[in-house]
């Protein structure tokens, strides 16, 4: 009975703190460019809004962003975006779901920059597409900051450019993601 | 020793099921969990619908240049069929008013605009946003905004010559409600009021100016729309002793339709309508009877915007 109770006590530890292993962020930053020319201030938008999840055993990540979160600096061009190319109001949110792939949790008890990979799935105007991409892992103290760059093609998801705007357009939209999780738990 | 299986098998299931669980799923029930504010955008493409503002307003930050440009009217009855292709149905008729305007928002829920209004008249607009047609977090059917508009006539040679200045002024009060019906269809109602500081003497002369319009669009694909625009003038037209002391009849109405061509950059709205001002003031309370449809011009609006505040940097 004794070994019961101490079997259960272990168990219920155990179940604890694999609960509190994952952490999550409201407030991941997502941000992009479609212009060809990349330093055209115009075209450029951002979100603060993502929100995302990491579950360290398992190595398991998610990403939600919704989409009318990003904002342009100018805002016709928002309204294009949410209006005309990525149909927001039908398709509210742009997703990820995915693994980290040369990940393991003892790179968060310990500063440093790692080199890891994230494979998984991604969502955008509806449309599933397999994702990989290089990822880097900034642990500091309290937080793991996880920055990806990668490239979107409209194509890929469906998204019609108009012939008339496409010379304007860069082939692949360069993407910036910067996700930092707080690990005070 | 069966039963503790049973109960370590029991405290391992909650671990079993957080182990398949979706992350993604969670965030999904996260999103939806919090009562968002779904605010419809663009229930018009441009600030204008035709002549008439719409509810629309620059985006926040953006500095909008427009261009509206009324052509001479289509036939001149009086000219030889000649004359009038060569007048290339009034594109070419050596007569034209342009409208030039600067909007800028610096918040939200305003826009305060600077226009050269043509024919020696300037114009000062400040539009405000009040209502936003939305659900979710609240449920509001329309979207409401208020024009207000102060017009200089700056002509040194136009009587009243050594008057008040304030006889020069006249003024537009606007209210536009919209309502976007669907993607495609959105529909606004706009009583406006016009005053005039000064008006010539005459029975039938009053310095305001009543009137109710209807406008609308439909769109064609997500980038063209046929648009609409019904105003009626509701005193103030028939029989008024105008500036020179003659007796005038002015149209009632003012009508329009239009089509709308966003390229990307520019909106392009080109249009017919009733009437060669080009500024809301004249083409509300002055407008001459053009009944047929030969007296009617070809015009057009053109507007770019740009950001002159950067708010989005990279992190």
């Amino acid at each position: 009975m004794k070994k019961l109770f101490s079997l259960a006590a272990i168990l219920i530890l155990f179940n604890s703190a694999a609960v509190a292993q994952k952490y999550s962020t409201r407030d991941g930053y997502l941000y992009f460019n479609p212009n060809k020319n990349q330093s055209n201030k115009e075209y450029q938008a951002a979100s603060k809004e993502a929100t995302a999840v990491l579950k360290v055993e398992t190595s398991e990540v998610a990403l939600l962003v919704p989409m009318k979160t990003f904002h342009f600096n100018n805002a016709l061009l928002e309204e294009h975006f949410n209006e005309n190319y990525l149909h927001t109001n039908k398709y509210p949110n742009g997703k990820y779901s995915g693994k980290l792939i040369g990940f393991n949790k003892d790179m968060l008890t310990k500063d440093g920059v790692y080199k890891i990979s994230s494979e998984g799935e991604m969502e955008l105007h509806g449309v599933k597409k397999a994702f990989k991409s290089p990822v880097t892992l900034t642990v500091k103290g309290k937080t793991a900051t996880f920055n990806c760059e990668f490239t979107v093609k409209a194509a890929d998801f469906n998204i019609e450019i108009p012939d008339l705007v496409k010379p304007k357009l860069a082939e692949a939209t360069p993407l910036l993601a910067n996700i930092t999780f707080p690990m005070n738990l | 020793m069966k039963k503790l299986f049973i109960v370590a098998a029991a405290f391992c299931l909650p671990l079993a099921a957080l182990a398949q669980d979706d992350l993604l799923a969670e965030l999904e029930k996260q999103d939806s969990a919090v009562a968002k504010e779904n605010i419809t955008i663009a229930t018009f493409k441009s600030t204008r619908v035709i002549n008439m503002n719409s509810t629309e307003i620059t985006g926040l930050n953006n500095l909008q240049f427009m261009i509206i440009h009324h052509f001479g009217s289509l036939w001149d009855n009086t000219e030889s069929t000649g004359a009038n292709f060569a007048r290339l149905f009034g594109m070419n008729a050596g007569f034209a008013n342009t409208y030039m305007s600067f909007d800028y928002t610096p918040v939200r829920w305003m826009n305060l605009g600077f226009a050269f209004a043509g024919d020696i008249n300037l114009e000062g607009t400040a539009k405000f946003k009040i209502m936003r047609q939305q659900t979710g977090k609240r449920n509001y059917p329309v979207s409401i905004a208020w024009v207000s508009t102060a017009r200089v006539n700056a002509s040194s040679k136009e009587p009243p010559q050594d008057d008040l200045v304030w006889n020069k002024f006249s003024y537009l009060n606007q209210m536009l409600i919209a309502r976007k019906f669907s993607n495609a269809f959105s529909l606004q109602l706009v009583p406006s009021m016009i005053h005039y500081n000064l008006v010539p003497y005459g029975s039938a002369n009053s310095n305001t100016t009543w009137s109710i319009g209807i406008g609308g669009r439909m769109k064609i694909t997500e980038k063209t729309a046929i648009t609409f625009e019904y105003n009626r003038q509701l005193n103030n037209y028939e029989n008024v002793i105008d500036k020179t002391g003659e007796i005038v009849s002015y149209s009632p109405n003012l009508i329009s339709l239009g089509y709308d061509w966003d390229t990307g950059g520019h909106i392009f709205q080109f249009f017919f309508s009733n009437s060669t001002f080009a500024s809301n003031i004249p083409q509300l309370t002055v407008n001459p009877e053009k009944e047929n449809i030969g007296q009617w011009c070809i015009g057009f609006n053109l507007n770019r915007s740009y950001a002159l505040k950067k708010t989005v940097k990279i992190e």
